[in-house]
């Protein structure tokens, strides 16, 4: 981990001052938005698989069992003496373990067939968290895992867990009682023994240093013991965890995505090919537990199940294609984790001001809410990638409610027309002419309002395809044709028979 | 009572559609009072769909139903359904006794529960399609032919005047169709009409004296032995029947 | 069909409930302090209500859209909190709304989109989820700091209890039985048969959303014990535990009420034993071990009664097979 984080630094000091690098990752801004973004394209390349093969809530489970996975392995570690540190890769691996067990407990549950699937999901997700959480307040006695760390976690504060790295001037320190920089001072040696004051006659003196010892680069340099300033880089942990992780889900999508494609799609025709459709979605949840394991110190485990969700769902709205939504959907989560730091510090997308809107509640509603908002940022990311989905949901140039309503509103109108021309072919010439096709009375056929048979009445008799005769409606020429025309196309449309008709 | 010789029912104009492609489109139907109707057509030709559209179970973009010369609302009482056997969850814990006596359930209204007479009615149902044994057998341990009978008991309970059966054919035993064209018939006999939905050409001039063809558009509906020939066959499935041959219809090429 | 041995697990279970608290108090020394006993009475009312109501839920297969609705509640409580300050009812109302309109949505989504259950469940859960976590984390800010007690909807905690909630609990637990009871009918065929209802007259969407609303007003009063979290937990662990011990509809509810009343109670009592064990949880865990031994133990439809069958049924077949040689 660490020479990793060596090697990348060494390449953006090609770019960056120490300084300027410094700066930038020491800004709880950065790397909240960044670390966020990790997460986003993660879950948005995973979640967009989940979401195609209807298995969108597995990731909650699995963000549940998670906790889990955590709060065990941290016990078991405090329990073996080794320092508990979220970020071990023990944990990692315990929580990944879990989340796949979750996986395979539900499917066994949901194989009994006692318990339907999403009856086994539900007893799941409470159970898992209903066990950790006990074992929190029970035994674990560490800010790491309290409560609010378990909802949202603590992306503001990623910045602040870091290794650092130096990169000139680096000694190393050793202060032995012969350094010039040795502070000695005098102890008493033989007051506890004889349970005398240091003013005591008898008190034996001997000197001591106050400061030897061994000292990192960084430690020496903040205790002035270095003469010039070594060249530092404080790196985030987080960044680096979601880094490896973000390299291994997209090398997983990139090497695998014929596979993923055709299993996703169409799972029976893969086994027949001869992939194995099994094996690949278990691949895909160990990686959904990574993610959602290294994504908790960040945004908690419960939050973290929208990375995988809200983007990838609105993806789906925009696009049609594959490809399409592993792109779009984690440059919408990138959005969602960029703008979600400026939401919770009170600016919506970086240009609405919340407290404008709460000083509007008060003016209206006669309130007294305090006027500034500054809130959790994981939530905040996830408000705004769910601003984001309501937007495409909307907007959307394929699927948006606004062009499905234009959509819907002429194609009716077009539906309309046919339905009329359609009874006027059936009854034309035939006996009962005089009492199904008279104008006045048409609207009743339909069960339609007159006003609504009026206008569709005029509509074809603009575009020539129905005339008036006698009060009656008749079909023109060209309204003859058009209904032809129209019936070919439906009758081909539906004259498939999926299987032999003779066959019962 | 309806009067006798009025239509059963007639359908005017009936259209519906799915995403603004028609299921069904501009259907003209009338069943006259005592018929035992088959409707037939090919997969995905709108045959649920009309009889859904019917019982206002889904919207209509047009059209009109009339039930004995009332409209649905006004109707309700005359009417028993069959729905498709795969529509329900057959692990509800339920039994077979408890499922014919929901038939009952619409006439007997809010708030009243159903009683001793409801059950000998239920009785009385369940023996006539052949399950009285099966009473108290809880329902997910049922064949497929006996939870077709099932429905059927529960909608003979009904004692509608005008019966819509969805596939009630669908997969079943011998036993079954024999049991359920023995209720057909005695229904027929007792002046009830009978529309089913059915799959089967081969069984129709047996089982049917009268018979609508549909594929999206009513394409033949009258008599039996008038409706059911080779030219209006192939319109409605599309030349894939070639040929009749005493009665037997032979499939092209399968 | 209604099995006999149903009945005497019932009252069994009952008298074993009522009991609990003399048992525990000789056998590990429980003070039986006023708390106790209201937070064990408010635990076993609302597993009650919840095991009846959650029955339906889990034969509609709506079982995750009680855990999306639970979620959805949060905001609703910390938008009472801001307009009405912290008073039970009006949290609850917010509550109440909140979750509808989560429901509002869900069905919106899948309505107009393409968007699948399983998704637009999640991401109703998800961001209504958020709304109310950025909400606490907006009220914790606030000078006023009387909105103590706000974050115990995320856990629940069953020591806010007090005597005025068991009321209202057994209350509206009163007018939910009335309901169920008086349209028990229709709830049923609804349930079963939602074509058939409406074809036979029933008036299906009134009767829906009624069912609904039993759902959303029982997720909204487990809020305080259960919490957000843990309440589809409530909801449906009674009902699943219950199904596999009877195939009579009656019988499931009134075992899932029975159920779901000991989980709540004996969650509540062992927690008492332990301080640093919550009560929400606790109760979930031993709802949860009542539906692992239902579906190993149950009759007939168990894991163990399957095996067993197995076995003899291959013995059987064995022997049979060896018939003819010998």
């Amino acid at each position: 981990m660490m020479g990793l984080e060596r090697a990348l630094i060494e390449l953006l000091l090609h770019f960056v001052t120490h300084d300027a690098l410094n700066a930038f990752l020491r800004s709880p801004q950065h790397t909240a938005s960044l670390v966020g973004c990790l997460i986003a394209v993660c879950g948005a390349l995973l979640g967009t698989f989940l979401l195609l093969r209807g298995m969108s809530l597995t990731s909650d489970a699995i963000s549940h069992t998670v906790l889990l996975g955590i709060v065990l392995a941290f016990m078991l570690m405090t329990g073996a003496g080794l320092e508990g540190d979220t970020a071990s890769p023990w944990l990692i691996l315990g929580a990944a373990a879990a989340g796949v067990g979750t996986v395979v407990l539900t499917e066994a549950l949901h194989r009994s067939g006692l318990v339907r699937q999403d009856a086994a999901l539900g007893l799941a997700f409470p159970l898992l968290f209903a066990i950790a959480v006990i074992l929190v307040s029970r035994f674990v006695d560490d800010v790491h895992l309290d409560d609010d760390a378990v909802l949202v976690g603590e992306i503001g504060l990623a910045w602040a867990n870091t290794n650092s790295h130096c990169f000139a001037n680096c000694e190393s320190l050793r202060i032995t009682p012969e350094h010039p920089a040795a502070q000695q001072t005098r102890q008493c040696a033989n007051c506890r023994e004889l349970n005398i004051s240091p003013r005591d006659e008898r008190a034996e003196f001997r000197e001591v240093c106050g400061n030897c010892g061994v000292y990192t680069p960084a430690q020496a340099w903040s205790a002035g013991l270095l003469d010039e300033v070594p060249t530092l880089v404080f790196f985030p942990k987080s960044i680096t965890v979601m880094l490896v992780l973000t390299a291994l889900t997209v090398g997983f999508v990139a090497v695998f995505y014929k596979e993923l494609k055709l299993t996703t799609f169409d799972a029976a025709l893969a086994k027949s090919l001869g992939f194995r459709p099994a094996a690949l979605t278990y691949a895909l949840m160990i990686l959904v537990s990574l993610v959602a394991v290294g994504a908790f110190d960040a945004v908690g485990s419960i939050l973290v199940i929208a990375f995988f969700i809200i983007p990838p769902a609105a993806a789906y709205l925009l696009t049609d294609r594959l490809s399409g939504m592993l792109l779009l959907s984690p440059i919408i989560g990138g959005a969602g984790a960029f703008f979600g730091y400026d939401l919770a510090r009170g600016w919506l997308f970086g240009m609405l001001p919340v407290a404008e809107g709460i000083a509007a509640l008060n003016a209206v509603f006669g309130l007294q809410l305090r006027e500034v908002w500054d809130s959790s940022i994981s939530a905040s990311v996830v408000l705004t990638m769910f601003v984001i989905f309501v937007l495409v949901w909307i907007l959307s140039p394929r699927y948006g409610l606004v062009v499905s309503a234009v959509r819907r509103a002429n194609s009716r109108r077009r539906f309309d027309d046919q339905v009329v021309l359609a009874h006027i072919h059936n009854h034309q010439g035939t006996p009962s002419h005089a009492i199904e096709l008279r104008a006045a009375t048409l609207h009743q056929h339909f069960r339609w309002t007159p006003q609504k048979m009026n206008r569709v009445l005029m509509r074809l008799r603009a575009l020539g395809f129905v005339s008036l005769e006698a009060g009656s409606a008749i079909l023109t020429q060209r309204g003859d044709a058009h209904v032809h025309a129209f019936r070919k196309q439906l009758l081909v449309a539906h004259n498939i028979p999926d299987i032999d008709p003779t066959q019962p | 009572m309806p009067e006798p010789g009025e239509l059963a029912l007639a359908i005017d104009d009936l259209t519906v559609a799915y995403d603004q492609k028609p299921a069904i489109w501009d259907i003209d139907l009338e069943v006259p009072q005592g018929a035992l109707m088959a409707i037939v057509g090919p997969n995905g030709a709108g045959k649920s769909t009309l009889i859904k559209a019917a019982l206002n179970l889904i919207p209509r973009a047009a059209g009109s139903a009339l039930f004995h010369g009332k409209p649905y609302e006004a109707a309700r009482h005359l009417v028993g359904y069959v729905p498709q056997r795969g529509s329900v969850d057959w692990d509800f814990p339920t039994s077979v006794l408890d499922v014919v006596t929901m038939g009952l359930y619409g006439k007997l209204g809010w708030l009243r529960r159903p009683g001793r007479r409801e059950r000998a009615k239920a009785l009385a149902a369940l023996e006539q399609v052949g399950l009285l044994d099966y009473a108290g057998r809880q329902i997910s341990q049922l064949s497929g032919g006996q939870q077709q009978r099932t429905f059927l008991a529960r909608a003979l309970v009904q004692d509608a005047q005008i019966y819509f059966m969805d596939e009630p054919f669908a997969a079943v035993d011998a036993t079954t169709e024999a049991a359920i064209v023995n209720i057909l018939r005695e229904l027929n006999k007792r002046g009830r009409t009978v529309l089913v939905v059915h799959h089967d050409l081969q069984t129709v001039p047996e089982y049917f004296d009268w018979l609508t063809l549909l594929n999206v558009e009513v394409v033949a509906s009258g008599p039996t032995c008038r409706v059911f020939t080779l030219d209006n066959l192939q319109k409605t499935y599309g030349g894939r029947v070639t040929s009749l041959h005493g009665g037997q219809v032979l499939a092209a090429g399968g | 069909m209604a099995e006999r041995r149903v009945w005497p697990m019932i009252v069994a279970l009952l008298a074993l409930g009522v009991l609990l608290l003399p048992l525990s108090q000789s056998l590990f020394g429980l003070r039986l302090t006023y708390t106790v006993r209201v937070v064990a009475l408010g635990g076993s009312l609302l597993g009650a209500l919840s095991g009846a109501v959650g029955c339906f839920a889990v034969l509609r297969r709506e079982s995750l859209l009680g855990d999306a609705l639970s979620h959805a509640a949060l905001p609703g409580v910390a938008i009472g909190f801001l307009l009405a300050g912290r008073q039970l009812g009006a949290l609850l109302v917010g509550a109440g709304i909140a979750s509808w309109l989560g429901l509002r949505l869900v069905a919106a989504i899948l309505r107009t989109t393409r968007i699948k259950q399983d998704a637009a469940l999640g991401i109703v859960l998800v961001s209504f989820f958020a709304a109310g976590i950025a909400l606490l984390t907006y009220i914790q800010s606030l000078p006023e700091a009387s909105q103590a007690g706000l974050d115990s909807f995320i856990f629940g905690q069953a020591a806010a209890i007090i005597e005025s909630d068991i009321a209202l609990l057994g209350g509206v637990g009163l007018a939910v039985t009335l309901v169920l009871a008086l349209l028990w009918k229709e709830f049923k065929l609804i349930t079963f048969d939602a074509d058939f209802a409406s074809a036979g007259g029933l008036r299906g969407g009134l009767i829906d959303a009624l069912l609904s609303t039993l759902i959303v007003v029982t997720i909204v009063l487990g809020l305080q014990l259960a919490g957000v979290i843990l309440m589809v937990g409530m909801l449906i662990a009674p009902a699943i535990a219950a199904r596999q011990w009877t195939h009579s509809l009656e019988q499931m509810v009134v075992l899932a009420a029975a159920l779901g009343a000991f989980a709540g109670g004996s969650g509540a009592v062992i927690s008492a034993l332990d301080s640093d064990i919550p009560t929400g949880p606790m109760i979930i865990v031993v709802a949860f071990a009542l539906v692992a031994l239902s579906i190993t133990l149950a009759p007939g439809r168990g894991v163990l009664w399957r095996q067993l069958r197995q076995r003899e049924n291959r013995r059987n077949f064995r022997s049979r097979r060896l018939e003819p040689g010998a």
